[in-house]
């Protein structure tokens, strides 16, 4: 029997699957097996119910000797027969279906399996990949930080260098011509202690780099005093006053040995001699200042009491 | 989709043809296909309307419309067994009436009120029957126009059973003995109205129908045809005609029984595929002889609805059988074809991972 309503429910059922064309050939009609197996049951059971009804000791007479009891028996019977050898059937397809179902959730399991494997691989790569970037990360930043830090300093030293090399070619060019020796080489010495020169000073305090600026800086005004004093040598040795003594002249600032004074005011004859000395100009000289200066120790005392103070 | 046509069975049984709507009504909402009729009986006569329709719904609207106007109440003063009124409005002529009356009396006249009472309702039939009070009812209109042999010409194919009769008294007698399991009465024959003439076909429809004794044998290519339903009484060889259908080349064949326990056997038939629709309640309502004629009217809607209870039940069973195998099919199908991509992605995978691990 062909029943297409059914099949409109089943392809309102199926409608996305693709196989629309099985539909087609195989829903509707109904198997010869399936069919007896399911109506036999219908069939049995009228049998069943006339042969209930039919008890009385007169009907029980006349179907034996009619004959008909043993026909519906038969009848039974074989519908029994065939519902049993149809459930056998249908057992058996069920069996492979589902063997092959069992068969299609194994494969399944097993590409799962294989997805878990390959999902833990990715992780346990990605974990890795995570940490090694983390690494990589912190050596990153610890050598930008680190080539921040090296990219300051040289551009501080470099700014250093720069004041030190403008203050003295000020000195050079006579700007603190209107000073005495000692005084000149004072004044260059506060400009750079009040500069980046005197920020790296103090930053870099005890470093090499420190060290050295100073010990170049000494140099530089040893040298800068040996030309403006016109002398020969560096640890040739003059009286104070011909080191402290104001120059004459139409360049001279009036206001000079105040303006020194006022610089060196913090200048405590016992702890900076030098300085006090240079700076207060005192009719009395400390008694630890020499009384002769070569280039070499006033340049050192300088340095010495300016950069050390604090 | 030549091999796979239904054909329809519609067994004899008297007023209990009334169960046959029931079973249309169902099949027709199951939506299921008819290709051809075979019918012994009230199974022919029904299964006349139906191919005689244009299509199968209208056919079982029509015979629907005319089993209810029969259970409605007989516009006649007495009570006629629908049944009889069902075959004489179709055409036949009921057969030695006095003869049947003169029967009746007798036994009155002996036994006086414990005779039942539908066969002291038999002697107001025969009256009123005389008086030809049935020649103009709606009944009789319907059936004029829903029994309509040009329209056979066209429909679906239509086999009835008929019993090539040796006289009415020796008929019953063959029938008898067949009961009580001594001998069969010969089989019977299997006609195809489309094949015969014309002026044939009301005849054969008829004599398929033709109660013996109650109603004169039909001739048919001269040959007097009696009910269908008597012969191979003992296996309902002729009351459930499933041999033309069978020989027409027909393998599934919807077969529908009008009795408690019909032996009539599926197992005889073992090339066919065959769904029957049993009663699955008792369908005898007043024993043999009143359930055969119909004498109580409204008995006919209970079987049209038991009718179409029964086939729900029968039909569904197998459809949900069907179906539940269809989807393990499809279900197969589907595990089969969604397994195809893997044997690409299985080599894609395993490329990837062994990619990744080198790299690693």
């Amino acid at each position: 029997m062909v029943l297409v309503h059914k099949k409109k429910i089943m392809e309102h059922q199926f409608e996305n699957s693709s196989n629309t064309e099985i539909f087609d050939v195989l829903a509707f009609i109904p198997e010869k097996f399936v069919v007896d197996f399911a109506n036999g049951i219908d069939v049995v059971r009228d049998h069943v119910r006339v042969q209930k009804n039919r008890t009385g000791y007169f009907s029980r007479l006349y179907d034996g000797f009619s004959g008909q009891a043993a026909s519906r028996q038969s009848e039974i019977n074989a519908s029994l027969a065939d519902g049993v050898e149809g459930a056998l059937t249908w057992l058996t397809e069920l069996t492979n279906s589902l063997a092959k179902s069992n068969f299609a959730l194994a494969k399944v399991n097993e590409r799962v399996a294989l997805i878990y494997s390959a999902v833990t691989s990715l992780a346990d790569y990605s974990t890795d990949t995570r940490n090694r970037l983390a690494d990589l990360s912190t050596s990153l930043n610890a050598r930008v930080d680190q080539l921040s830090s090296e990219i300051e300093r040289v551009a501080f030293e470099q700014r250093a260098e720069r004041q030190l090399d403008y203050v003295f070619n000020k000195w050079a060019a006579g700007r603190f011509d209107t000073f005495s020796y000692a005084g000149r080489g004072y004044s260059a010495l506060e400009e750079l202690r009040w500069g980046v020169f005197g920020d790296f000073c103090r930053d870099r305090n005890g470093t090499r780099v420190c060290s050295e600026f100073l010990d170049d800086l000494t140099n530089r005004v040893i040298r800068q005093l040996v030309i403006d004093k016109r002398v020969n040598q560096a640890v040739l040795r003059a009286p104070v006053d011909e080191w402290i003594d104001l120059p004459s002249g139409i360049n001279c600032i009036p206001d000079a040995t105040e303006a020194l004074a006022y610089i060196g005011d913090w200048s405590e004859p016992e702890q900076f001699p030098f300085v006090f000395t240079v700076s207060q100009q005192p009719h009395a000289l400390p008694l630890a200042v020499p009384r002769l200066w070569s280039a070499e120790r006033l340049a050192e005392a300088l340095v010495s009491e300016v950069f050390e103070r604090e | 989709m030549e091999d796979f046509r239904v054909g329809l069975v519609l067994s004899g049984g008297g007023a209990k043809g009334a169960y046959h709507v029931g079973i249309l009504k169902a099949l027709c909402e199951l939506g299921a296909r008819v290709d051809a009729i075979a019918g012994a009986s009230i199974g022919a006569l029904n299964g006349a309307i139906l191919a005689s329709a244009p299509t199968l719904e209208e056919g079982v609207d029509r015979i629907e419309e005319l089993w209810e106007i029969l259970a409605e109440s007989s516009p006649l003063s007495f009570k006629m067994p629908n049944y009889l009124e069902f075959l004489m409005v179709a055409g036949l002529h009921l057969n030695g009436l006095n003869y049947i009356n003169g029967l009746i009396l007798s036994a009155q006249a002996v036994y006086g009120s414990k005779l039942p009472e539908w066969l002291l309702q038999w002697l107001k039939v025969s009256e009123g029957l005389s008086s030809g009070l049935l020649s103009d009812t709606p009944l009789k209109r319907l059936m004029d126009r829903y029994l309509d042999v040009d329209a056979l010409g066209s429909g679906l194919p239509l086999y009835v059973s008929v019993f090539r009769s040796r006289g009415a008294l020796l008929d019953l007698l063959s029938c008898l003995i067949g009961e009580l399991g001594f001998m069969d009465p010969p089989d019977s024959e299997f006609l195809h109205i489309q094949l015969l003439p014309q002026h044939e076909r009301r005849d054969a429809l008829l004599a398929s129908a033709a109660i013996p004794l109650l109603f004169s044998p039909k001739f048919v290519n001269n040959t007097p045809y009696t009910d269908g339903g008597q012969g191979g009484w003992s296996k309902m060889q002729g009351n459930t005609p499933i041999t033309p259908l069978l020989r027409a080349g027909y393998k599934t064949i919807i077969v529908t029984h009008l009795s408690d326990g019909s032996l009539w056997s599926r197992q005889d038939f073992p090339e066919a595929t065959v769904l029957e629709i049993r009663p699955q309640t008792l369908i005898s309502r007043h024993g043999v002889t009143p359930d055969l004629l119909g004498f109580d009217a409204k008995k006919i809607p209970s079987w049209i609805q038991q009718g179409y209870d029964d086939t729900m039940h029968c039909v569904g069973r197998v459809m949900k059988a069907s179906a539940a195998r269809c989807e393990l099919r499809v279900s197969e199908g589907a595990v089969a074809k969604s397994q195809q991509p893997f044997g690409r992605l299985d080599q894609e995978l395993d490329s990837a991972m062994k990619r990744l691990m080198k790299t690693k």
